[in-house]
């Protein structure tokens, strides 16, 4: 059992020599042991792989980053458009189709093409994400030629035929039906809803049960159409591969790859009016813990205060001795984590801070988060609590950056939002450039009070009433009556079933 | 399952094809997998230490393994050994509560612990420069632990919200929990890492110090250190900070239970109120996971039925029969009797008997019908692959090499298990699916969804 509620990999820093002290003799007794621990050496630097890029003439575009050592290479095919693309009854189309590439391509069948990607002992992973959809690879060297041989025909010549059509629905409303019964999952599907609105990333991404329903053929081929075409997607390969080797590899899988004389689809708006109570509780009779989730609106990837943004969050939420946790956890132990993500994505962003914690505690957490919020752009952070979180900040950016995979996601990142890659190697010093100044201001015009979303998932009958005295206007739904079709999350024939309390 | 520690993957040196990369077909030839070079040590207080020199990153990884778990919680406080270890976090003589976060997080690093059936580990990876100061915070924590009642209340408060979110508040966290319950009659594995809100209530601050006196003395303690540091400096500072730290006069207790052979099989049913879809999970006894010959062939059944949409459980019970949501299947090797562990998730519309059915055919054909090569070779290079994404970072050796000392008894497993996992044979599967699964007792729990209330589940009422 963790203590933490994840393991983070290690950091990637440049080499230096260790100042070697003095050698010691052990010492004799308890008496002699130091009372302060030694201090550290001078601290290393972080050193960052530089990616390569080339442009193939169908438009296809190859980053390429070497990491030797082990052979290992991740493969990612990443295309430019996501869940924001689904049309309005058919949320999780992008998903669904990223899930039925490898179900069947190019005179492959599904159970084919599974056994063939095993064998080189990788496995194709698929999904969208909300700007972009990718379909990956982590195998060997050797076997990295024949895994982009296999990446490129789920890609390019995938089948959607009707019976693995029919299988995937039945299996994502499966899915569905099981991270919907988790509270906190369900709070961040409707407290996406609630920032988002009507804008395109404000639907589940991953469908409802009767968007999946709703997907015929013809909407996943359509898709397929406007997104899966060399003009707009990027081949991403790390690790023990060169640049001329990518850009061979490249050439042999998907230098065929036609590009298609229709022009790209426009990218949808992200925010729209939202329909959904400031505060929403949501009744799971019988939930084991209440799922605790404030989100607010923030601005997009490009934003020029992205990097204040990201300090922000690394003070408010962004680690284990961040604020919420420190509050909600460390002194009170009111939850086995708390925690806050700033998701930036292309057209919108979201600042989402989440807890679990035992159904009549959901009450005080509610307030300890909206206060830490509100304390943020309210009190200038301290120079040691700055310096402490941008270390831990650009500590786990180290870790990120130290397997192919987690390089891979990096580079994605960047080139999905149009950022210049080299910035992969400027984080550390935007990090360090933000001051407490800024972070006061970011919060002040971005994290006011009035924005505030809040989801509370649980058994709501032990929190129900003390929620709903310190904020009358909180609306009480029933998770039976909750349409996760409708852009305000309440079905208009059961208005009824609303009990405000 | 879920949360517990898990066995790292078996290492493999696999005959791979060459890196001619550009020239496809590819020429076959050896790829070979270094082997860990690790150097081990045994200080005069018994403190065994494992190290592993790494230059490419200047950062280092200490990890503190203690020869302590669940199956050491004293009697009716179960869960203890992993509230104990949230108190490790704590303060000491020399450090305040969350100073490791201090010498850690602050300063570019991380940290972390987790709690098994057999061993209690304690991990950082900091800038190497911070190796000296976390020498010196693990040995204060070994040697100076000094929780006050405060901290220790709240802390316990956490590990039960804890309970709640991994047992409670997860769909099929009580399923996972009810496994060592159902399938143990005597050994202390049977009770649950996690324990129970009554058991973690009864606890107290003497019980934290008379385990800490017990069970945390150096020899029963191993040190990895795997990364960025001078060998001789390391050597120079686990003296200096470990040596001095006396070894008790009195044996460190071991567990003398012993499991019987089961004599039939045995059935249970759990239920849940809040898990949309019915499962079933069956086990059987499987021998300590330092009996390589067994349980090497055991980890290639298990990925032969369950790694990866071309497994036979995923093929069968998910694609072709669609009568499952999800499938798995587990050798979970332990210092004691392990557990092999097959389940499936149902599909709407199915029942758990339907799963159990083709859950039993696919072990029987594994374990008695000829097994293609090409088969055998992709598990084999599955195996070998998810070792080299764990090798990748000091950690992931680090943890690897703890695996191999602690669970599976020798550091040298590390290395060892790659040619033994090479050598693996039809035979062989054949051979250890025979004499402990299809030819020994089953317990099978079947997991059901039952409505919180006499109101049905899908006619629930609004107000309460």
């Amino acid at each position: 059992m963790s203590r933490h509620v994840k393991v983070i990999r290690l950091a990637v820093f440049m080499a230096m020599l260790m100042t070697a002290v003095g050698a010691s003799t052990a010492m004799a007794s308890a008496a002699d042991f130091p009372a302060t621990p030694p201090a550290p050496g001078p601290a290393p630097k972080l050193s960052v792989p530089t990616p390569s890029t080339q442009t193939l003439a169908n438009g296809l575009q190859v980053i390429s980053v070497r990491r030797a050592g082990l052979p290992l290479v991740t493969a990612q095919l990443v295309l430019h458009g996501g869940g924001e693309m689904d049309p309005p009854q058919l949320a999780g189309l992008a998903d669904l189709t990223a899930n039925l590439l490898s179900k069947g391509a190019a005179g492959k069948t599904a159970p084919q093409i599974a056994a063939a990607v095993e064998a080189l002992g990788g496995s194709l992973s698929a999904a969208a994400g909300w700007d972009q959809s990718a379909v990956g690879v982590t195998v060997t060297t050797p076997k990295l030629p024949q895994a982009l041989g296999l990446l490129a025909e789920v890609a390019r010549q995938p089948d959607f035929s009707a019976a693995e059509l029919k299988r995937a629905q039945a299996q994502a409303i499966d899915d569905l039906r099981l991270s919907l019964s988790r509270p906190t999952a369900l709070a961040s599907l409707a407290v996406g809803r609630s920032v988002f609105g009507d804008g395109a990333y404000g639907h589940s991404r991953s469908g409802t049960p009767a968007s999946i329903a709703r997907i015929r053929r013809n909407d996943v081929q359509h898709l397929h159409d406007a997104l899966y075409r060399p003009d707009n997607a990027i081949l991403i390969l790390t690790g023990d591969v060169t640049p001329e080797q990518a850009q061979q590899l490249a050439q042999n899988s998907f230098g065929d790859w036609r590009k298609p004389a229709a022009p790209l689809p426009p990218r949808p708006v992200g925010m729209a009016a939202s329909h959904v109570p400031a505060i929403l509780l949501i009744d799971q009779h019988g939930a084991g813990q209440a799922g605790v989730v404030v989100a607010h609106a923030a601005p997009p990837r490009n934003d020029a205060d992205y990097y204040v943004g990201i300090v922000a969050n690394a003070v408010l939420g962004g680690s284990y001795s961040a604020r919420l946790n420190e509050e909600i956890r460390i002194k009170r132990g009111l939850s086995y984590g708390a925690s806050s993500r700033l998701q930036a994505l292309g057209d919108a962003g979201m600042w989402l801070a989440a807890a679990q914690t035992k159904n009549p505690s959901a009450p005080q957490v509610v307030e300890l988060v909206l206060g830490e919020f509100k304390q943020l752009g309210s009190a200038r952070v301290s120079a040691d609590e700055l310096a402490a979180r941008k270390a831990t900040l650009i500590g786990s950016y180290g870790n990120s950056l130290e397997t192919t995979a987690g390089l891979a996601e990096q580079v994605g990142e960047l080139a999905i939002h149009g950022v210049k890659l080299e910035q992969i190697g400027k984080y550390i010093e935007q990090v360090q450039a933000v001051t407490p100044k800024q972070i006061e201001k970011y919060a002040a015009k971005h994290l006011d009070a009035d924005g505030s979303k809040v989801v509370v998932v649980g058994d709501a009958a032990q929190f129900g009433a003390a929620i709903h005295q310190a904020h009358p206007h909180a609306v009480l739904l029933e998770s039976s009556a909750l349409d996760l079709d409708s852009t305000s999350l309440q079905p208009a024939a059961a208005a009824s079933k609303i009990i405000a309390r | 399952m879920t949360m517990r520690l898990r066995p790292t993957a078996l290492l493999a040196s696999l005959a791979l094809f060459a890196v001619t990369a550009l020239s496809p077909p590819l020429a076959a030839a050896e790829l070979s997998i270094p082997s860990i070079q690790y150097h081990q040590r045994t200080l005069p207080n018994g403190l065994q230490v494992l190290s592993v020199e790494n230059h490419d990153s200047p950062t280092v990884s200490v990890q503190m393994w203690y020869h302590v778990g669940s199956k050491d919680d004293p009697q009716g406080r179960s869960g203890f050994a992993h509230l104990f270890e949230h108190l490790m976090f704590k303060s000491t003589k020399h450090m305040h509560a969350e100073q490791f976060d201090r010498l850690t997080e602050d300063v570019g690093g991380s940290n972390n612990a987790s709690t098994g059936d057999d061993v209690t580990n304690y991990f950082e990876i900091v800038p190497s420069n911070y190796l000296q100061t976390l020498l010196w915070a693990e040995a204060e924590r070994l040697s100076n632990l000094n929780v006050d009642e405060k901290n220790f209340k709240s802390e316990r408060a956490v590990v039960e919200e804890e309970y709640r979110q991994s047992v409670l508040a997860n769909p099929y966290g009580k399923l996972f929990n009810a496994i060592d319950p159902h399938s143990y009659t005597v050994h202390p594995y049977q009770r649950p890492t996690i324990g129970s809100i009554e058991d973690l209530e009864a606890a107290s601050l003497q019980n934290v110090i008379d385990f800490h006196n017990t069970f945390y003395r150096p020899d029963n303690a191993t040190l990895i250190v795997s990364g960025d540091f001078d060998p001789k400096q390391l050597d120079a500072w686990v003296d200096q900070y470990f040596g001095w730290i006396p070894k008790p006069a009195t044996a460190v207790p071991q567990v003398a239970a012993q499991e019987p052979v089961r004599k039939r099989d045995m059935r249970y049913t759990v239920t849940s109120e809040t898990a949309p879809l019915p499962a079933v999970a069956i086990t059987w006894l499987i021998p300590p996971a330092a009996d390589s010959a067994d349980s090497i062939p055991l980890q290639v059944a298990a990925a032969l039925l369950s790694q990866g949409d071309s497994s036979r459980l995923y093929q069968s019970l998910v694609y072709r029969h669609q009568v499952a949501q999800q499938v798995g299947a587990d050798a979970d090797g332990r210092v004691g009797p392990g557990l092999f562990i097959a389940y499936a998730i149902l599909a709407s519309g199915h029942a758990p008997a339907a799963a159990e059915k083709l859950l039993h055919e696919e072990i029987i054909w594994l374990a008695t019908q000829p097994i293609p090569a090409t088969e055998l070779d992709k598990v084999k290079t599955q195996l070998l692959t998810s070792e080299l994404k764990q090798r990748q970072t000091a950690q992931g050796i680090a943890f690897a090499l703890g695996q191999a000392s602690l669970i599976d008894g020798n550091p040298e497993h590390v290395n060892t298990d790659l040619a033994a996992l090479q050598n693996v044979s039809e035979n062989d599967v054949h051979r250890v699916l025979q004499k402990y699964v299809i030819g020994a007792h089953s317990v099978t729990i079947d997991y059901l969804p039952q409505a919180a209330t006499s109101a049905s589940a899908a006619g629930k009422g609004a107000a309460k």
